[in-house]
């Protein structure tokens, strides 16, 4: 278990590395200087040139990367360019908008999707059935940034009942969390409906059944039971993923997370605030994952983590 | 389930004591109703969408760009503007059709491309293992735990956002997928008698992957990529919303919604309209794959006989 532990946090963390040092070198390799975005239309050369001075760009991309790693194992991501802030510290402003909208959408999923993945299972290939079916591919072929707009002018325009951006009551989760959660109902409830039928057709529930089990304790206390880790393992990296921002609805709602955070720190090209916020992300992103791994032994014995099958 | 059967009564014409009823309600023929119900929706879905778009050019519609100031957001069925036109006086239609092209042209090479590397690495993996299926699933996962949207965002504001570029990176983005499952049946094929056969022939290893296994999961692994087309052309329309998609002049589909939100109060239709031809499109191609899905898995079952 613990050398278990080990090894994968070792994993954990080259991954995390390898991740950062890949963005470190994208970002340098771009066209786009940053002393032009900073210093604005008006800059003189001379201003431009004591700005990458200021920033450490004169120096080679190799260089640059030994001073940045430097800087990390101190835990110091540098200081961002348009913020005039500590770039971890600008990213952990803006972590606990995206956490919330996360665990609002994997909520409101797991209540929808699970419920019906298993109504999807026992009425599998009836006329209804078929019917959710297809209203689950319409639900994860929408393009979020559509959906998004559609119910803000839906509930926010013409029947003005929810506000429309930002994050100021807690009204303002309802559309974005709505809008991330339909991609992620649909897909869940697909993946509870694929497991609850393999596990309601395998041979321990027609044992169950033949011993007068009855048939909602069939469904839930052993079909489902039995379904739950591939289904937590996808809510599980359904909602590491959204951690790693949700970028499109952070946009269209005015989300003060990490994903509107990104697209700004592209647009100015300010290098530390999109490294720490990859790092940030990426690592969030990792650890969710290793508390799921972590998880299934509780749920099924017979997982023993470490050792091989 | 099944109500006993009837074995008692008077001898009728059919061959056997299943009733055509009973037939009818069978798991399997249900399923197989299902699979077809999907495959015929989906076709249609996508039809409506593609013919047009493939016909742009020769359909009686004013060009894409051509502004006409004086008739500046007309409404959907007025003066010959079905789809209406846009704030600057462009037919909605037309920009939507021409977009069209080009999201879809993205969406096939990427996926074409995405489809090509993932076959060859993930056959690769699975039947050589050793050094390269490891260095294969290390990709995968590493690419796997990134964040996507993010990375598309940062290479596209690296390179210029071309057509190139945004396939390429679509494609790039896609690959694991179709990478894992190839993995997963050629581990599965290459146990098979017919795989140690052809090496007891003498045939070279390379022979055997390329001419007996691929064949045989060819089928299931181009299925993956029919469903990813779906996703590329999500993905190209996220991007260009975001503004990181092919520049003017195209008229892509994403930035036709951007553009078109800032007048969603007064004009519905600049943005409810382009989002319901692609939602009808990615709907078209989610449904045939997932029917062709149902329907190899119905055959499977059919006659592996449970």
């Amino acid at each position: 278990m613990v050398r278990y532990l080990a090894r994968r946090l070792g994993q954990s963390l080259l991954t995390i590395f390898l991740t950062v040092s890949t963005v470190f070198v994208l970002v340098r390799l771009a066209p786009g200087d940053p002393a032009t975005s900073y210093a604005g239309p008006n800059a003189t050369t001379e201003d431009l040139a004591r700005i990458r001075e200021q920033f450490g760009l004169d120096d080679s991309v190799f260089a640059q990367y030994l001073i940045f790693l430097r800087d990390l194992f101190t835990g110091d991501l540098g200081t961002s360019y348009s913020f005039h802030a500590p770039a971890f510290d600008v990213v952990m402003d803006r972590l606990p908008y995206t956490t919330t909208l996360a665990i609002s959408a994997i909520a409101l999923t797991t209540v929808v999707a699970v419920p019906l993945g298993v109504w999807m299972a026992r009425r599998a290939d009836t006329n209804r059935e078929i019917g959710a079916n297809i209203v689950t591919i319409a639900g994860q072929s929408m393009p979020d940034f559509w959906s998004g707009v559609m119910l803000l002018t839906a509930f926010a325009v013409l029947i003005p009942v929810l506000p429309s951006s930002g994050f100021t009551t807690w009204g303002g989760l309802v559309l974005p969390t709505i809008t991330v959660a339909i991609l992620q109902m649909a897909l869940i409830s697909r993946l509870v409906r694929r497991e609850m039928a393999g596990a309601l057709a395998s041979p321990y529930i027609t044992v169950a059944r033949s011993r007068g089990v009855s048939e909602r304790a069939l469904t839930w206390r052993y079909g489902l039971r039995n379904s739950a880790i591939p289904v937590l393992t996808a809510l599980g990296t359904r909602f590491a993923a959204l951690l790693n921002g949700v970028v499109v609805v952070e946009v269209v709602f005015g989300w003060p997370g990490v994903g509107s955070l990104v697209v700004r720190a592209l647009e100015t090209r300010d290098y530390p605030l999109i490294q720490a916020t990859v790092l940030v992300t990426a690592a969030l992103a990792i650890l969710v994952q290793l508390l799921i791994d972590l998880a299934y032994p509780l749920l099924d014995p017979r997982v023993r983590l470490g050792k091989a099958a | 389930m099944s109500t006993a059967l009837d074995t008692t009564a008077t001898p009728s014409p059919r061959p056997s004591a299943v009733s055509a009823r009973q037939l009818a309600a069978s798991t399997a023929t249900r399923r197989a109703r299902a699979a077809r119900l999907k495959l015929w929706i989906g076709t249609v879905c996508t039809l409506l969408v593609v013919v047009p778009i493939a016909l742009a050019q020769l359909l009686p519609l004013p060009g894409p760009n051509d502004q006409d100031l004086g008739k500046r957001r007309l409404a959907p069925f007025t003066e010959g503007h079905l789809f209406g036109t846009d704030q600057l006086g462009r037919d909605v239609l037309s920009r939507i059709l021409h977009g069209g092209q080009v999201s879809l042209t993205i969406g096939v090479l990427a996926v074409v491309v995405s489809g090509v590397i993932g076959i060859v690495a993930g056959a690769a993996a699975g039947y050589f293992g050793g050094w390269v299926d490891s260095v294969v699933s290390r990709l995968l996962e590493a690419q796997m735990s990134l964040p996507l949207l993010m990375m598309l965002l940062l290479v596209v504001a690296l390179f210029d956002p071309s057509v190139p570029v945004i396939t390429s990176v679509i494609a790039v983005a896609q690959w694991p997928e179709v990478a894992r499952l190839t993995r997963s049946l050629v581990l599965v094929e290459r146990e098979k008698p017919y795989v140690a056969a052809a090496r007891m022939l003498g045939l070279h290893r390379i022979q055997i992957l390329v001419r007996h296994i691929l064949p045989n999961i060819i089928r299931q692994a181009t299925l993956v990529v029919l469903l990813l087309l779906a996703q590329a052309v999500l993905l190209e329309s996220a991007l260009s919303y975001l503004g990181a998609g092919p520049q003017r002049p195209f008229a892509t589909w994403g930035r036709i919604i951007s553009d078109g939100q800032d007048y969603i109060t007064t004009s519905w239709w600049l943005v409810t309209l382009p989002g319901l031809v692609i939602v009808l499109l990615v709907v078209g191609v989610n449904l045939i794959g997932d029917g062709l899905r149902d329907r190899s898995r119905v055959r499977r079952t059919a006659t592996e006989g449970n």
